[in-house]
């Protein structure tokens, strides 16, 4: 037994010896950030994560004078970061990606710099070059915050064979409504085969929310979740479900749709790759369901991926020039990003066919669609989120109380306000 | 004579049942992590894998996957290995210290220490990040390692044991002209071997099975130990069953292995920390 | 001093400072960057008092939800291993593999544990659905998901208890038995008023180690159910977690003086603990 032991306990430390030489030297070069670095972190730690690191090291391979350095943080985490981390003036990145609903918040803090007079002398970076609803996010008060690196939306995919089965018509003009969905989820019912399985409830509340005319706030700082529109939003679902056209509570959406059990499943345009591992499924993308028919009123809930410049007294004109350069190059070498499922925001991508022939390219390629990506870009999104998220689910499968469930809601988020100094 | 047959027999049943219940879940998670991911997005469960493949482990361990298993794997083991050695130096010289050394209060304050113990850790968890930030120790090992030798805990179960070691072999030792660093190194240690096992084994796992404050220190996702990684791969947003199962097996193999290995000890371990003369 | 200065040093910056400090900033508005400012027992009053406010439901929710669990598990991680204790104490075949294979989840991390479980009760993968059909949707739906989190944390956490009474019981002198037998006790009456006496110590002790351990439920909560349905399950560790180091601007103030209400709970669990460890010195 002690034998053993200790043959045990040797080959540890020998392993780990081996292991800290690899660690020592991995961390020698990466944890001293070096002069000619550009420290850059993002929220990208789920499949787009590798795209990113792909393009930083394609940037890195042109051997520009200021290299980037990729950092991936937990989305939580980092947003917890950067208040810390500026407000103490240590280890302050050069560039971040941040949501575009987080960018009010930020400049109402002071701790975004603008970039007009950086951006000078890349007269490319400018509106008509960009997707107009990521790039009018940056601009508050005649000033530039931020730079759009994608425009991602939550749409709707579908099973062509399915839809050409239980909806033959429904797909004609590229617009599913809400009755449409239902009419099909009846006549599918007696097969087994479901018609709108509920799937993050955020962003489709928040669509159908503002189809309906609602608004998350009413001037800017006020919360307003406690709506009658609101309520009317999670009583349309939680209908869908007393019809038994979604799947059932706990059920995941994804498995049934990739099952080929569901007609329709809506989702993020970045799911995409993960719709294409399943084999003989014939499917396609469309817009998010709409109340009406009408082009001109349809709402595509969508969210954007900014880069920034964080408050950073160490960070010299030189670097910052360096990081508009990466911007720039960014700009024009998005494939990748559009290859992880995403809208590319820079327009440059719009002319490689290789993009065009992309499902989720149909909402950027005609104005009426670009129209329909509509940020919520309140300063308040992140707690409204939170908020969602927690009564989403519960609400549409009748756990939870509609009324009682916003105006609780309407609660914390004021308190939560209240608290933010 | 019947009746203890009868006994055994009840008894053996009841844990035989017990025993599958226990053995299930692990089992169907060894089983699913064969699995081709397709196949169980098509079919839903399924007790064995239709097609057999290692392509989980494969690409969780070459990082075809966003999540760096394979990193989060070699940083557990180092700060884990790591912060073993530490205690075990730090923890036995306090035990020779409380025991063997004779200074004004050393009791006092040793009654201290064990007072302390009542302190729940939760109160500690905002200021302690603090103190590490201020070392600069965010996202680095030295924020797992270091703070958990801390513990009073470790050195109460030494020191129990050494009060049981006669002194006089130090006494002995000390006539030969040997000064308290060689006794502590010649005499002591060799002779506290089995309760220092003991104190290894269990810090080993619980700094590999630590949680909560991992995740509360580690945010880069390059720098995270594998127990707060692996909550971090099932929030992200695409469900791969396949892989998260695979994850989870590679992460409970190395406290596996070292339990096959030292069985009696962990045995004895619990016993021990019971108070029981096992 | 040379021998026990690195430890007490350690101690010292690890352990008790932190605990004051930790004391101190509950009295504070901090937000883990600024300076904090003393605001006296407002966050106190706010948590305890103040129905309006926000982090009054998050304290007693998650308060509340701690102590349903406490009482929920604790009793099941009492039992479970005592019989089990108690069936390999009649040393049945493979006694060995057994003892081996109910200790064995006792050392996988909470992470790994909880995504298996989280397989075993998923509706659409899981075995659990598939094996009962019309099966409850089991962590999104109550009382389910409170079983679902005992059952978890029994399969995860009984072997130590199991291990210590093994070694009780073996302690337990042979000569009682037969005293009793000849006086024509039935196999109840020996385990009330032999077995349990005699094994008093290391049950009071597991007991206390167990309470203390399960008001630290963070994992599974977080891991398993996530907190829901509509915050069911959400503990109090999960809101001071959320409070101190969630998104957003961090409320480190509110969330010091939650833990340490939280800690003043586990405090009067742990005296008992002391005294018992004073008895054995």
């Amino acid at each position: 037994m002690h034998k053993k032991i200790k043959v045990m306990i040797s080959c540890m430390i020998i392993v780990i010896f081996i292991l800290s030489l690899g660690a020592c030297s991995q961390s020698s070069s990466s944890d001293k950030v070096g002069k000619n670095e550009i420290v850059f972190w993002n929220p990208f730690v789920g499949p787009d994560g590798k795209n990113m690191q792909m393009m930083v090291d394609a940037y890195n391979k042109t051997n520009p004078k200021f290299k980037v350095r990729n950092i991936s943080l937990k989305e939580a985490d980092m947003y917890a970061k950067i208040p810390t981390v500026v407000n103490s003036g240590r280890n302050i990145p050069d560039l971040n990606i941040v949501h575009a609903e987080r960018i009010k918040q930020f400049v109402d803090k002071d701790m975004l710099i603008p970039m007009d007079d950086s951006l000078a002398k890349y007269p490319e970076i400018k509106a008509e070059n960009y997707v107009k609803a990521g790039w009018d996010i940056g601009s508050l008060d005649n000033k530039r915050y931020s730079v759009p690196l994608d425009v991602h939306s939550f749409v709707m995919y579908y099973n062509k064979d399915l839809a050409a089965k239980y909806a033959p018509h429904a797909l004609d003009d590229n617009i599913v409504t809400f009755d449409e969905i239902k009419e099909a989820g009846l006549k599918a019912k007696k097969d087994g085969i479901i018609a709108a399985p509920v799937t993050w409830m955020k962003p489709a509340f928040l669509s159908v929310y503002s189809q309906m005319g609602g608004s998350i706030t009413s001037d800017g700082t006020k919360p307003t979740l406690n709506t009658e529109q609101a309520v009317d939003t999670l009583k349309l679902y939680n209908g869908f479900v007393k019809s038994g056209i979604t799947n059932k509570d706990g059920q995941d959406a994804g498995q049934v749709f990739k099952s080929g059990k569901a007609i329709f499943y809506p989702e993020g345009i970045w799911m995409q790759n993960d719709i294409k591992k399943a084999k003989n499924l014939n499917w396609g993308m469309t817009n998010f369901p709409q109340l009406s028919d009408d082009k001109n009123k349809m709402v595509n809930w969508s969210s954007s991926h900014q880069f920034v410049l964080l408050k950073n007294p160490e960070r010299n004109k030189k670097k910052t020039e360096g990081v508009i350069k990466f911007i720039n190059w960014v700009r024009d070498n998005s494939l990748p990003w559009a290859e992880a499922g995403q809208n590319p925001a820079a327009l440059a991508t719009l002319d490689n066919p290789k993009y065009q022939q992309m499902p989720q390219s149909f909402l950027i390629k005609d104005t009426t669609e670009q129209k329909s990506l509509k940020i919520f870009d309140y300063k308040y999104n992140g707690y409204i989120s939170e908020q969602l998220d927690k009564i989403g689910n519960d609400t549409v499968f009748g756990k939870l109380d509609i009324k009682k469930a916003l105006m609780d809601s309407q609660k914390t988020v004021e308190d939560k306000i209240a608290q933010d100094k | 004579m019947k009746k203890v047959n009868i006994s055994t027999l009840i008894s053996f049943i009841f844990l035989l049942c017990m025993t599958l219940i226990w053995i299930f879940p692990l089992a169907w998670s060894l089983f699913t992590s064969f699995k081709d991911e397709i196949d169980i997005q098509t079919f839903g469960f399924t007790m064995l894998p239709i097609h057999w493949v290692i392509a989980n482990y494969q690409d969780v361990l070459f990082n075809n996957t966003s999540a760096p298993v394979a990193k989060w794997f070699m940083n557990s083991m180092i700060i884990s290995v790591t912060q073993t050695i530490l205690v075990l130096v730090v923890v036995s010289m306090a035990a020779y210290g409380y025991t063997r050394l004779r200074f004004k209060g050393r009791d006092w304050l040793f009654s201290f220490l064990l007072a302390t113990m009542m302190f729940p850790a939760v109160v500690n968890l905002i200021p302690l990040y603090k103190i590490v930030d201020t070392l600069g120790w965010v996202n680095s090992y030295w924020a797992a390692i270091v703070p958990g030798a801390a513990a009073v805990f470790n050195v109460f179960l030494v020191r129990q044991f050494m009060i049981g070691i006669p002194i006089e072999l130090d006494e002995s030792a000390r006539i030969d002209g040997a000064n308290d660093f060689q006794i502590y190194t010649k005499v002591t240690l060799p002779l506290i071997k089995p309760v220092l096992t003991v104190v290894a084994l269990f810090t080993f796992t619980s700094s590999w099975n630590d949680f909560l404050w991992p995740s509360i220190v580690f945010n880069d996702i390059d720098k995270m130990p594998i127990t707060p990684g692996l909550q971090l791969l099932q929030g992200m947003y695409v469900t791969d069953i396949g892989h998260a199962m695979a994850a989870a097996i590679i992460a409970i193999v190395p406290t596996f292995i070292l339990y096959l290995f030292t069985q009696r000890y962990f045995l004895q371990s619990m016993s021990l920390s019971s108070g029981v003369k096992g | 001093m040379i021998f026990i200065g690195p430890h007490l040093l350690l101690f010292a910056l690890f352990f008790l400072i932190p605990i004051f400090f930790g004391v101190y900033i509950s009295f504070t508005n901090w937000d883990l960057v600024n300076t904090p400012e003393f605001v006296g027992l407002d966050n106190y009053k706010d948590i305890l008092l103040n129905k309006e406010s926000t982090f009054y439901t998050q304290l007693h929710t998650g308060l509340g939800n701690t102590f349903k669990f406490v009482a929920f598990t604790v009793p099941a991680c009492i039992v479970i291993p005592l019989l089990l204790a108690a069936a390999l104490h009649v040393k049945p075949k493979g006694m060995k593999i057994f003892q081996a294979i109910f200790y064995l989840p006792v050392l996988f991390s909470i992470s790994a544990v909880m995504i298996i479980w989280s397989m075993m009760f998923n509706v659409s993968f899981g075995p659990i659905n598939h094996y009962f059909t019309s099966s409850p949707n089991w962590l999104g739906t109550q009382p389910y998901a409170w079983i679902a989190l005992v059952v978890v944390t029994v399969w995860w956490g009984i072997g130590g208890n199991m291990i210590i009474y093994q070694a009780a019981l073996n302690g337990v002198s042979k000569e009682y038995y037969e005293a009793a037998s000849l006086d024509g006790a039935g196999r109840l009456q020996k385990f009330f008023h032999i077995t349990l006496p005699s094994i008093k110590n290391q049950l009071l002790f597991t007991i206390v180690i167990t309470t203390i351990a399960q008001f630290n439920i963070y994992g599974q909560a977080l891991m398993l159910t996530k907190g829901g349905p509509s915050s069911s399950t959400t503990v109090l560790l999960m809101y001071i977690q959320q409070n101190a180091f969630g998104s957003g601007q961090s409320i480190a103030g509110i969330a010091s003086a939650m833990a340490v209400i939280l800690g003043l709970c586990i405090m009067a669990v742990s005296v008992i603990q002391f005294f018992l460890l004073r008895e054995r010195k």
